[in-house]
């Protein structure tokens, strides 16, 4: 394995931690807060970490897809690690997991927080902890492709450990041009979103930490009930912000360049906008008596279940009082997630609609036992190593799910606490329900569930396949002799 | 705070590749390393994603002659298309339907049937360039033959310049000389020659005038064309041209190379294992031998006489039996060998054995692709560099430039200019006469000039100072 090229990735992580940690401490000198020196220390120290450890450029700057994986897991472990330090420094969040989780699930865009008075933060904090959740929405490494010439082809390898979604495809041939126009585009969306709370009077700290927490399908919120104090509008515009945020970014860049039809051929999307239609309908026929008018009504249910499918994790309403068979529609749409290439989390509505189709392949093939059939995805044939993936995917989610919920029941909490709390981290959704619900948090959980539950973020924002190859012990084989290698050969 | 170094970035070509066979994938590894825009098409899903996952190029999975593959591949903004598929049929169908684009398209078509129709077909179906490499091999191939003491020819300013890469002899003429000795012994001006590069155990270096020769180094002398025949009869090697050839395998490599052979005289004998295919060669080839059996067989090599042939050359389609067919050619007999190998593996390897001159294909048709997208991509954005050629595995460049304006490199006696390190000035073509140039010699306006550098990436005449 390339150690070098790995340790190079992971200094030149570091210093964009460095360059992001600064705009907090403006924040906090503009509202006048000592919190700043905090992050201004941390930034530093971090810059300076940084620029040792990526000094020596490495010859070899081939990766293979392994070294891409464990490139990707250790930058986001280590980026969770240093941006968790200021909350301590500032006693904020005074034990170090706590704070550790918190930024984990601000960089996987979770919001699972465990602050139970969140007004009581400084605004620098404040700030910090939303705008975690717009780096992780589009992801740390492609921001780095896009900023960054990495020589060699194989860089391709990064975007793929880190991109969600069952294949990841390029909009345009390089890599670099492509990570740019994603950025582009989700800088722009932004902007647009931070404008429009603007117009409608929300304060500007406000509008900045929400559009943050919306772009990135996070969910941190700056109010102890998360949305619902805000005015009818401004809640509308987070709702469709949430729907626009968890739709396949190549929806807009087959917008943008006018090729209407093509962007509008995407399956996925469609599907994606279908089960919105469909839970929300759901949902507002059974709100029954506990909303009262129909666009609040409308308004509760859409909102809560794009906050749900795209994992976002905003809350209006307090869903723990729903009736069983709504709050299961938010379950379900909990572990369906948005769309691949979106920056929302979860199973990703491709990954379904894909499982769903070889399902109803393989009930054909019982009728027809010699058939041969094709899965289709946007008009064309998948490639039978998709599907298989897929389901392997599948398998391993389980497999994950299983094994940490096992390990959170040892906390002794009750089932649908635990149940819930490993679906919404895994997920990267946030709130879950009964105990870990929209009205609670995650504060009362043991530390080492803390830690499974901030692994379960990692490895669903990443994807699985990354922190699993971390823990695998074939993979740092021989690693050691070849580190020692490499570090003679540096000096 | 990233130590991101500007260069002066060209502009990028948008190129498609349709086919990603050898060829395909040797042309997608050199035109991305220059930083291409890259777009290739292929029926098998494996393949595409075996380039994508090596390279930093687009993929898409179909049929490259289809309408709605070529638009899914944005052919309305390509600069480049290129068809290299197994099948000459398909790439000229693909050429053909990317015409509703406007865009430079390239066909690799190497069927026999189609070699007198090729002028014809590019001007039909507007293609650029009908890319031939079987033909081009043995073309490279014949050229050897021709001069049999030179390892490597290859021709400039349309063929008024000629780089010869020659092996030094133990104890002969240039045997422990300095090049400014070899220099100063030629009687005229006519007579000069230049050594622009020497390989020497593996290492390329542009030597000054001090610089001395030693036995086994290869030299690449840059001379016109026109005295080619007199100065290597000066440094006393053979250039007698060749009585008779072997050829094993009877590939279409193989009828080119002995249709050209026999145009110059010589005799020709081909050994190939299908009934068949003698066959058809010896209808195809009236007047050479063909035999029917096997190429490796010992005591057939012998019995049609491998010890007393001049030229022995090995084009079999398996590249291991090509190294040992030539081994074996080199120990019994004193023939000019030739060796065909096809695939890239093991290439210092290979490199490092004495199997004489060694032809690959493959190089060959992606070099005349990669020059062309060169010169293309030049010329949109300096339209003073002519050609672009890379030799010894780009390690070397060499650039014609266009002087067509005063520059701070222009009117001066070369000795005054202050060159960087690693360039040698290989000819100035004035008005189509070739100019060997001494320290004297000047450029100047509305010349042509010639660098071979080891810095590469110049853009204009004024990168060669320092």
């Amino acid at each position: 394995m390339n150690i070098n090229i790995i340790r190079y990735i992971l200094g030149l992580v570091l210093k964009i931690e460095a360059g992001l940690l600064l705009l907090p401490a403006i924040v906090g000198m503009f509202y006048r807060e000592d919190t700043f020196s905090a992050y201004l220390i941390v930034a530093t120290l971090t810059f300076i970490v940084g620029s040792i450890v990526s000094m020596a450029k490495p010859k070899n700057t081939v990766f293979h897809l392994k070294e891409g994986c464990i490139a990707t897991a250790l930058s986001w472990i280590l980026l969770s690690l240093v941006g968790a330090i200021p909350f301590v420094i500032t006693k904020e969040i005074p034990s170090f997991v706590d704070a550790f989780f918190e930024t984990v699930s601000g960089f996987t865009t979770t919001g699972a927080s465990i602050l139970s008075d969140v007004e009581s933060i400084s605004h620098a904090s404040l700030f910090w902890r939303s705008f975690t959740h717009w780096v992780g929405g589009m992801g740390v490494l492609v921001f780095l492709l896009a900023i960054m010439p990495l020589s060699g082809g194989s860089n391709i390898n990064l975007m793929k450990a880190e991109s969600p979604g069952p294949s990841v495809g390029k909009l345009v041939p390089k890599v670099r041009s492509s990570a740019t126009i994603l950025y582009q585009i989700y800088f722009g969306m932004t902007l647009i979103q931070f404008v429009l709370l603007l117009i409608f009077k929300m304060p500007v700290f406000d509008a900045m930490c929400l559009t943050f927490g919306t772009a990135g399908t996070g969910g941190f919120g700056v109010r102890n009930d998360s949305i619902a104090s805000y005015s009818v509008y401004q809640q509308w515009i987070i709702g469709i912000f949430m729907m626009l945020f968890g739709i396949n970014f190549n929806f807009y860049y087959f917008f943008l360049r006018k090729k209407m039809r093509k962007a509008f051929a995407i399956e996925e999307v469609r599907w994606y906008l279908l089960f919105i239609i469909g839970a929300t309908l759901g949902i507002f026929l059974q709100l029954g008596g506990m909303v009262s008018g129909f666009e609040h009504k409308l308004r509760v249910a859409f909102f809560q279940v794009v906050s749900m499918i795209t994992t976002t994790g905003y809350s209006t309403a307090d869903f723990n009082v729903w009736l069983p068979n709504a709050q299961l529609i938010l379950l379900l749409l909990m572990f369906s997630g948005a769309c691949a290439g979106s920056t929302g989390g979860g199973f990703k509505v491709s990954r379904i609609v894909i499982l769903l189709k070889a399902f109803v392949r393989e009930i054909k093939s019982y009728i027809h036992p010699k058939s041969v059939g094709q899965i289709r995805m946007d008009k064309s044939p998948l490639p039978e190593g998709v599907v298989k993936s897929t389901m392997v995917y599948l398998a391993t989610y389980i497999l994950i799910f299983i094994v940490s919920h096992f390990l959170i029941t040892l906390d002794g909490k009750d089932f649908l606490t635990s149940f819930s709390a490993v679906t919404a981290t895994f997920n990267n959704i946030g709130p879950g329900l009964s105990e870990v619900g929209p009205m609670s948090n995650y504060a009362s959980l043991s530390a080492f569930s803390k830690l499974v539950l901030s692994f379960d973020m990692l490895a669903g924002r990443l994807e699985l396949f990354p922190m699993l190859l971390l823990i695998t012990p074939a993979m740092w084989k021989n690693t050691h002799k070849q580190s020692k290698h490499d570090l003679v050969s540096l000096f | 705070m990233f130590n991101t170094k500007k260069k002066p970035e060209k502009k990028p070509l948008k190129i498609i590749i349709v086919g990603c066979g050898k060829v395909g994938r040797t042309l997608v590894d050199k035109l991305n390393q220059e930083g291409n825009d890259i777009t290739v098409i292929d029926q098998i899903p494996e393949r595409v994603e075996e380039i994508t996952n090596l390279y930093d190029v687009m993929g898409i999975v179909g049929n490259g002659a289809s309408f709605s593959i070529q638009t899914e591949a944005e052919i309305e903004n390509a600069d480049l298309f290129i068809a290299v598929t197994d099948s000459d049929e398909l790439n000229l169908l693909c050429c053909t339907v990317a015409k509703h684009a406007n865009c430079s398209t390239i066909a690799r078509v190497r069927k026999p049937d189609y070699i007198n129709e090729a002028g014809y077909l590019k001007e039909q179906l507007g293609l650029q360039m009908i890319i031939n490499p079987d033909l081009e091999s043995a073309t490279e191939i014949a050229k050897l033959f021709y001069i049999p003491s030179a390892l490597e020819i290859n021709s400039f300013a349309h063929g008024q310049a000629e780089l010869i890469k020659i092996v030094v002899e133990k104890n002969g003429l240039l045997d422990g000389k300095t090049l400014s000795e070899v220099f100063t012994n030629c009687k005229n001006d006519d007579e000069k020659i230049l050594v622009v590069t020497v390989e020497r155990d593996g290492n390329v270096i542009i030597p000054n005038g001090d610089f001395q020769i030693n036995a086994d180094d290869k030299v690449t002398f840059v001379l016109p064309k026109r005295h080619r025949r007199a100065f290597l009869n000066r440094l006393n090697i053979q250039s007698v041209q060749l009585k008779s050839c072997m050829i094993i395998g009877g590939g279409i490599t193989s009828f080119y190379l002995a249709n050209q052979l026999i145009h110059m005289g010589l005799e020709v004998k081909i050994i190939e294992s299908k009934p068949d295919r003698c066959r058809l060669l010896s209808e195809l080839l009236p007047n050479a031998i063909v035999i029917n059996g096997d190429g490796t067989d010992e005591i057939l090599l012998r019995e049609e006489g491998i010890d007393i042939t001049d030229g022995f050359v090995a084009l079999t389609g398996i590249d291991e039996q090509n190294i040992f067919l030539t081994m074996h050619a080199k120990k019994v007999s004193n023939a000019k060998v030739v060796t065909k190998i096809t695939r890239e593996n093991f290439k210092d390897l290979i490199d490092s054995m004495d199997l004489g001159s060694v032809i690959h294909p493959r190089t060959i048709t992606s070099e005349a692709i990669i020059a062309y997208a060169r010169a293309k991509r030049a010329s949109l954005d300096y339209n003073n560099i002519e050609t672009l050629y890379h030799m010894y595995d780009s390690r070397v460049e060499a650039i014609e430039f266009k002087v067509d304006s005063q520059s701070l490199a222009t009117e001066k006696p070369l000795k005054e200019l202050k060159l960087k390190d690693g360039i040698n000035v290989a000819f100035i073509n004035r008005n189509g006469r070739i100019i060997i140039p001494n320290g004297d010699d000047k450029i100047i306006v509305g010349d042509s000039v010639m660098i071979v550098t080891t810095n590469t990436g110049f853009t204009t005449l004024d990168d060669i100072l320092n």
